[in-house]
């Protein structure tokens, strides 16, 4: 029992973690599905054990072990009978177990002592219609009319509560001295002390589950067969936004659902078909969430074969941000379908158009479709290319191979490929080194270069005629400050680099590519380099593209083990800037 | 002479279907965005307009609903949707806004969608045997 509690506080503790890194993934669709599953399961597990804990009160425990201890008695004592009185959950529980034969009136007379003394050490007053009698052993013989001589009364205690009395009784007169009644008040403390301890277990583990379903973010409720709401967790309240009284019933629920999900016949279909229901996405309030009701089964008296339905427990799992990943992907599959039709269609009705010879072309209109079918078919391209790379990036096969190579070269060669666009829209384009640059740094050559045309034409792009791009190419040593390292070239960037992200960066070089563009907003910088996003100025600029070279970038700049950042102020400019470590 | 509008970013899709038309001897404007596809409709009254939906500056349902909403002269020039977005979403808001009708560009020749702009200016003439996509 401890066992299994155990296992499943530490495997939901795992799991909320888990569902975390599936729902980052949106590749994991299937696997979310699994987990979907695996919460199912194991939120069943957890109803049926919290049940289970609860079920496990006084009575039932005590009486084993009790049972247990009266039918080993009678090695150390003689007595006619032994019997005990337990406080049952609804009666109380006297069983009387007899070693040799008596009259009723003997077990009236012990019963009535028992009640006596109960009512004295609980100061309550019971009497004999709150007593379940169960008789076992010698049978009752109406000739034996002997009355009780010697009669020994222990109350049981547990954790410190009187939960019920023991009884020895003998017809037989001055039987219990002393050593009788040492031997038995020691079992019957081991007996205590076992059960108290046995006990303490089964609380905190009952209580690690109740703080893990009150610390949980999916919303549990658990009701009685009777719809009796038994437990309610924090995230449930907030989710369904009930009122904060104390006592809640099933139509605090109904009402605030506001006929969004039918709560009460989902858990008496449930209950009634033994079976796990999953709703559809719901919403409520702001948020979309995926509901679970399972029934609750109790195993009754130990047996555990015989399964009944004690309730049902609901769970609503909040789907918003699986929502908003598939709504993203959706989005982006629709973009790239978009952006590679466009130019393929373009190129069939250019060559239907050729082909027919209508209407009749002169060599010049030839010429300029021809140029058409080469600038669709370099756009479609470019985007199969940058597909492919994000598609390796992500399986992990972008091989970057990092060899000693002349930055200083690199950057050179850039410049001289994007001269001719800077000049063409009347932009200034120019590059700063720090002259404490080492020769050599250890860096892929090719990719670092397609990271330079990334943020280069992306600078060009956005910035308007008479603008400037500046790229700057610094040395950043260990704690070091950026802002001070960067003060000292000649040159400044539209807007100062972050001293923050750099704090903990080892010893590297830093490549800024700063414009006088028209700057982006904060909330679009977080995006900018999640493959699925693009920008919606990008559109307005009237600028092709599909946003995924940034992706592009950040996935080749951390193959070098580093990072890839912007900073941006409307209006002023913004600064594209990487980081490729020396070591 | 019958009038034209060609509203699309796809200059590709401009010129070839522009050369067409213009060989039928049809006068052709053409319009890079929603709003100068706004601006030209209102000022030249073209006879129709063929209209693409992912636009910048304004995109296709929104230029309808303001043509909607410029007076009764450009609320009855009729609008041939020609998109590569092929969504039911679209296709249902733009027949909700009155679209003559909806084609998906690449699903159909340059052919094909010069003849529903034929149909659709010349109905009298009866053109047969089209896979009719056109909302009558």
């Amino acid at each position: 029992m401890t066992l299994t509690v155990t296992s499943i506080v530490l495997a939901i503790g795992g799991l909320s973690a888990s569902i975390y890194f599936v729902i980052k993934d949106y590749k994991a669709k299937e696997v979310l599905a699994k987990r979907e599953q695996d919460v199912s399961r194991r939120m069943y597990e957890l109803a049926i054990l919290k049940e289970l804990g609860d079920r496990i009160g006084y009575s039932l425990d005590v009486q084993q072990i009790i049972d247990i201890i009266i039918n080993s008695l009678h090695q150390f004592i003689d007595y006619s009978a032994v019997s005990y009185m337990l406080l049952g959950p609804e009666k109380l529980i006297f069983k009387m177990h007899l070693e040799r034969s008596v009259h009723q009136r003997f077990v009236n007379d012990i019963r009535d002592r028992m009640l006596g003394s109960l009512s004295a050490l609980l100061d309550r007053e019971f009497n004999k219609k709150d007593v379940k009698e169960i008789l076992s052993g010698a049978i009752i013989i109406e000739e034996l009319d002997e009355p009780v001589r010697s009669f020994f009364n222990i109350p049981l205690v547990i954790d410190e509560k009187v939960v019920g009395v023991l009884t020895v009784a003998d017809t037989k007169t001055g039987l219990y001295k002393e050593e009788e009644m040492t031997i038995l008040y020691k079992i019957i403390q081991q007996a205590s002390k076992a059960v108290t301890s046995l006990q303490g277990v089964v609380k905190s583990e009952q209580a690690k589950v109740n703080a893990m379903v009150e610390s949980m973010a999916d919303g549990v409720v658990m009701t009685d067969i009777d719809y009796r709401i038994m437990v309610v967790n924090p995230s449930a309240r907030a989710i369904i936004g009930l009122p904060k009284k104390e006592s809640l019933t099933i139509f605090d629920f109904i009402d605030n659902l506001e006929g969004k999900f039918d709560i009460r016949g989902k858990l008496e279909e449930s209950v009634k078909l033994n079976k796990p229901f999953k709703s559809e996405e719901v919403l409520i309030k702001d948020k979309f969430y995926r509901i679970f009701v399972f029934p609750v089964n109790a195993a009754v008296g130990g047996e555990v074969e015989e399964k009944n339905a004690v309730g049902g427990v609901v769970i609503f799992h909040d789907v918003t941000a699986e929502r908003a990943v598939e709504q993203i992907r959706e989005q982006f599959t629709s973009m790239i379908v978009h952006e590679l039709r466009t130019p393929l269609s373009g190129i069939n009705k250019i060559s239907e158009l050729l082909r027919s010879g209508e209407p009749p072309l002169t060599k010049p209109e030839v010429d300029n479709y021809i140029k058409m079918i080469s600038v669709n078919s370099t756009s479609m391209l470019d985007l199969v290319n940058d597909i492919l790379d994000v598609a390796k990036l992500e399986a992990g096969k972008f091989d970057v191979k990092k060899e000693p190579g002349d930055i200083k070269k690199i950057v050179d060669n850039r410049l001289e490929f994007f001269k001719v666009s800077a000049t063409d829209a009347k932009l200034t384009l120019k590059v700063v080194y720090d002259p404490a640059l080492p020769e050599l740094v250890p860096l892929d050559e090719s990719a670092v270069k397609q990271v330079l045309n990334n943020l280069i034409s992306n600078a060009l792009k956005f910035t308007k005629a008479g603008g400037t791009v500046d790229i700057f190419v610094a040395k950043h040593s260990t704690n070091a400050k950026i802002t001070e390292e960067f003060g000292k070239l000649s040159g400044k960037t539209s807007v100062a680099l972050p001293d923050e992200k750099f704090l903990s960066a080892p010893e590297s070089i830093v490549v800024a590519v700063s414009d006088s563009g028209a700057g982006i907003n904060p909330t679009s910088i977080k995006e900018l380099f999640n493959k699925f996003k693009q920008l919606d100025n990008k559109a307005e600029a009237g600028v092709k593209g599909t946003g995924l070279g940034l992706a592009i970038a950040k996935g080749i700049v951390e193959e070098h083990g580093g990072f890839i950042g912007a900073v941006s102020e409307i209006g002023v400019g913004s600064v594209f800037y990487f980081v490729i470590p020396l070591q | 002479m019958k009038k034209i509008l060609i509203i699309d970013d796809d200059t590709t899709f401009q010129k070839t279907m522009s050369d067409s038309l213009a060989s039928l001897h049809y006068t052709v404007a053409s319009a890079l965005d929603g709003e100068e596809g706004l601006a030209k409709a209102l000022a030249e009254k073209p006879d129709l307009i063929l209209l693409d939906i992912k636009m910048p500056k304004m995109d296709g349902i929104t230029f309808l609903k303001k043509l909607q909403s410029g007076g009764e002269d450009s609320t009855k020039i009729p609008v041939l949707v020609t998109s590569n977005i092929s969504t039911m979403d679209n296709i249902s808001e733009g027949i909700a806004l009155g679209i003559k009708g909806y084609i998906v560009k690449s699903d159909e020749s340059l052919d094909t969608i010069v003849q529903h702009v034929e149909e659709l200016l010349n109905p009298k003439k009866g053109v047969s045997g089209l896979p009719s996509r056109l909302i009558s």
